[in-house]
């Protein structure tokens, strides 16, 4: 396309230099901070990082919040991905436009519509106590259930959508070729479905992974202090301790874990099924 | 249970929402019989597949195969196989675990889904192309793994939709042969859809030809191409010059023309091919307004009072130019008499 690489790179240049300066030296100078010591360079930052209880709950509690949100994405996911793909054409585009909506809705008002329907006189509540079903309203807020909600909610769209994609991609006969050929539901599952979208999955689960651990605003507003998620604590750390080591540590961790998150979902996918 | 009554329809009505496809079908399959389901595009043909396989419920009536009412069977618990048109092989899954995925699904394992699915792959002769995807397939090859594919199950009955439509024509007529020997074999009882005549009439041992989904005729090939029983049967087949009639007359573009014979009273309507219409002689004259070499034979477009008339002989005569004026006839004797009128 171009006459030579000058040119290519000529172009890029201003791009490069721009993501360059305000983008990755931060972030290494950020990063770099985590291992120095005085003038050493050192792990100790991030041994004493995890040597603290506070830590390792946080650590753990994004850790199984975005595992389960995840898992739950993907069973919900494909049911109504399945369920969107089989609707005549009209209905289908109509159905994925909503799918798609909450996405285009600002994620603070989104989330703050949660605590109408969760808060102390939110919806629910009002229905519990006025059915009778309880005596006082019920604390969802500032639980990590309502986290778990909310961020299901947030995330549950883009697994839809990657689904729906890669369910579209596959050949239009396979499913009833396999039931012709004696296969369950299940079987048409495990055998036909999931090899087939394991790419929409892992493109799904990495998104909805990743988007759950480094999400702030709705742990911040749905599980305050009380559910402390790495992206909340480091913003704690930052503005009430002005304390840039541990922030520089939960960075890094949070950037391993969606790297790692997505190898392991690729690897998940890759390893032949047992027969 | 009879032989003759292997598969049944008994009013099979299939919708899609509140469109009927398929109105009250009643057809009777024998056992071991290869049959062919003929007809023009849109008219129910796949539509009928599905329901027998089980792929979509009837809005009422019954399917009964070997005697057992299998309407409201599951698609995975019926004894039936379907080679899609599509082939619709698993991408994910070599050849020869394609061919063994419904064997396993059964039970089947070790040596015997061993032997199964290598005698499966030799019979369509792909015993060297196992471990190959079916993207690394010619279109040929990939329908023949979805032959073997439904054939190992040894289902009652198999169903082919236009299992042939995707090949070259060399390749058509190999697996034509291919096809016949393999259901001849096995003496599985076999439906192939198809909207092509000379295939069906070259397969098949009957016929269906179906038009907006019920059936317009059922016959042996003879049966179908001598005696079409209605004008669409008959343009379907070959017979170029169909009218219906009046009296002793035919119906015609310029008004009712009377013509040499008697006609049969039942008769509602009257067919020739080109090669029955008598040419240099007759009551009528047409202009020559094309003309085609087809081999053997060369092929006349007339403009004649009664319309346009295709007309042929033997290529050996000497040809007739454009323009030229014939005489002609369109004997009686050698019309096929069409109990029904009014589909063209
Ligand atoms: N999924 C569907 N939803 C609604 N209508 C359908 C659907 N599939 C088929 N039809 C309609 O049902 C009728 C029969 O269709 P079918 O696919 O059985 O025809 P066919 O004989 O197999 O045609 P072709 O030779 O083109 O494959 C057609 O009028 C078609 O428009
Ligand atoms: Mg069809």
């Amino acid at each position: 396309m171009f006459q030579n690489r000058a040119e290519a790179i000529a172009l890029v240049l201003p791009a490069a230099i721009f993501a360059g300066a305000v983008f990755l030296v931060p972030v290494v100078i950020l990063l770099s901070e985590g291992f120095r010591t005085g003038d050493s360079w050192t792990l100790q930052a991030y041994v004493d990082f995890f040597s603290q209880s506070l830590n390792q709950a946080v650590f753990l509690r994004t850790l199984k919040l975005a595992a389960m949100v995840t898992a739950v994405a993907a069973v919900i996911g494909y049911a109504a991905a399945f369920a969107i793909v089989n609707l005549p054409p009209k209905g289908k585009g109509r159905i994925t436009g909503l799918v798609v909506l909450p996405l285009m809705i600002s994620p603070v008002a989104r989330t703050y519509a949660w605590i109408v329907i969760l808060g102390r006189t939110g919806i629910v509540n009002k229905a519990l106590v006025s059915v009778g079903l309880s005596d006082e309203p019920i604390r969802f807020l500032f639980t990590e259930t309502a986290v778990f909600i909310g961020l299901l909610q947030l995330f549950l769209p883009l697994m839809i959508i990657s689904l729906i994609s890669a369910l579209e991609n596959m050949p239009r006969d396979a499913v009833p070729a396999a039931r012709v050929l004696g296969a369950n539901w299940l079987q048409v599952f495990t055998k036909v479905i999931l090899p087939l979208t394991k790419e929409g999955l892992v493109i799904g689960g990495t998104l909805v992974f990743t988007g759950s651990m480094t999400a702030y605003i709705t742990p911040a507003i749905l599980g305050g202090s009380k559910v402390l998620m790495l992206e909340t604590l480091l913003y704690q750390r930052v503005t009430m301790a002005n304390d840039f080591v541990s922030a520089s540590v939960i960075a890094l961790i949070l950037i391993v874990m969606a790297f790692a998150a997505n190898l392991l979902l690729k690897r998940l996918a890759t390893a032949r099924n047992k027969r | 249970m009879s032989d003759s009554r292997f598969l049944s329809l008994e009013k099979l009505t299939l919708s899609y929402g509140k469109n009927v496809a398929v109105p009250e079908m009643d057809l009777d399959i024998g056992k071991g019989e290869l049959v062919a389901l003929l007809g023009p595009s849109g008219c129910g043909k796949t539509t009928t597949m599905r329901a027998i396989a089980g792929l979509m419920e009837p809005s009422s009536g019954a399917i009964v195969l070997d005697g057992v009412n299998i309407t409201r069977v599951p698609a995975n618990k019926r004894p039936v196989g379907l080679v899609f048109q599509s082939y619709a092989l698993f991408p994910h899954l070599n050849v020869y675990e394609n061919v063994a995925f419904g064997l396993k699904l059964m039970g089947v394992r070790g040596a015997e889904l061993d032997t199964r699915v290598n005698d499966g792959l030799k019979t369509v002769g792909l015993s060297n192309f196992a471990s190959r995807k079916p993207a690394e397939l010619s279109g040929g090859q990939q329908q023949r793994v979805s032959l073997a594919r439904s054939m190992v199950m040894e289902p009652k009955v198999l169903l082919l939709d236009e299992p042939l439509s995707n090949l070259d024509a060399r390749l058509r007529l190999e697996m034509r042969t291919e096809l016949q020997r393999v259901q001849k074999e096995s003496g599985v009882t076999m439906i192939f859809v198809t909207h092509d005549q000379v295939e069906a009439l070259a397969m098949a041992d009957r016929i269906i030809v179906m038009l907006d989904g019920k059936i317009e005729q059922i016959g042996t090939p003879e049966e179908i191409y001598n005696n079409p029983v209605s004008d669409f049967v008959a343009d379907f087949v070959g017979f170029e010059n169909v009218f219906e009639r009046v009296d002793d007359k035919i119906k015609t573009a310029n008004g009712d023309i009377a013509i040499n014979g008697t006609i049969d009273p039942a008769t509602k309507g009257l067919a020739w091919r080109p090669s029955m219409v008598t040419l240099g002689e007759g009551p009528f004259e047409g202009t020559v307004r094309g003309t085609s070499f087809a081999g053997g034979t060369r092929e006349y477009l007339l403009d004649t009072p009664l319309g346009q008339i295709k007309a042929e002989c033997a290529a050996s005569l000497p040809a007739h130019d454009f323009g030229a004026v014939l005489n002609f006839d369109l004997p009686v004797a050698k019309a096929a008499q069409l109990a029904r009128t009014g589909n063209l």
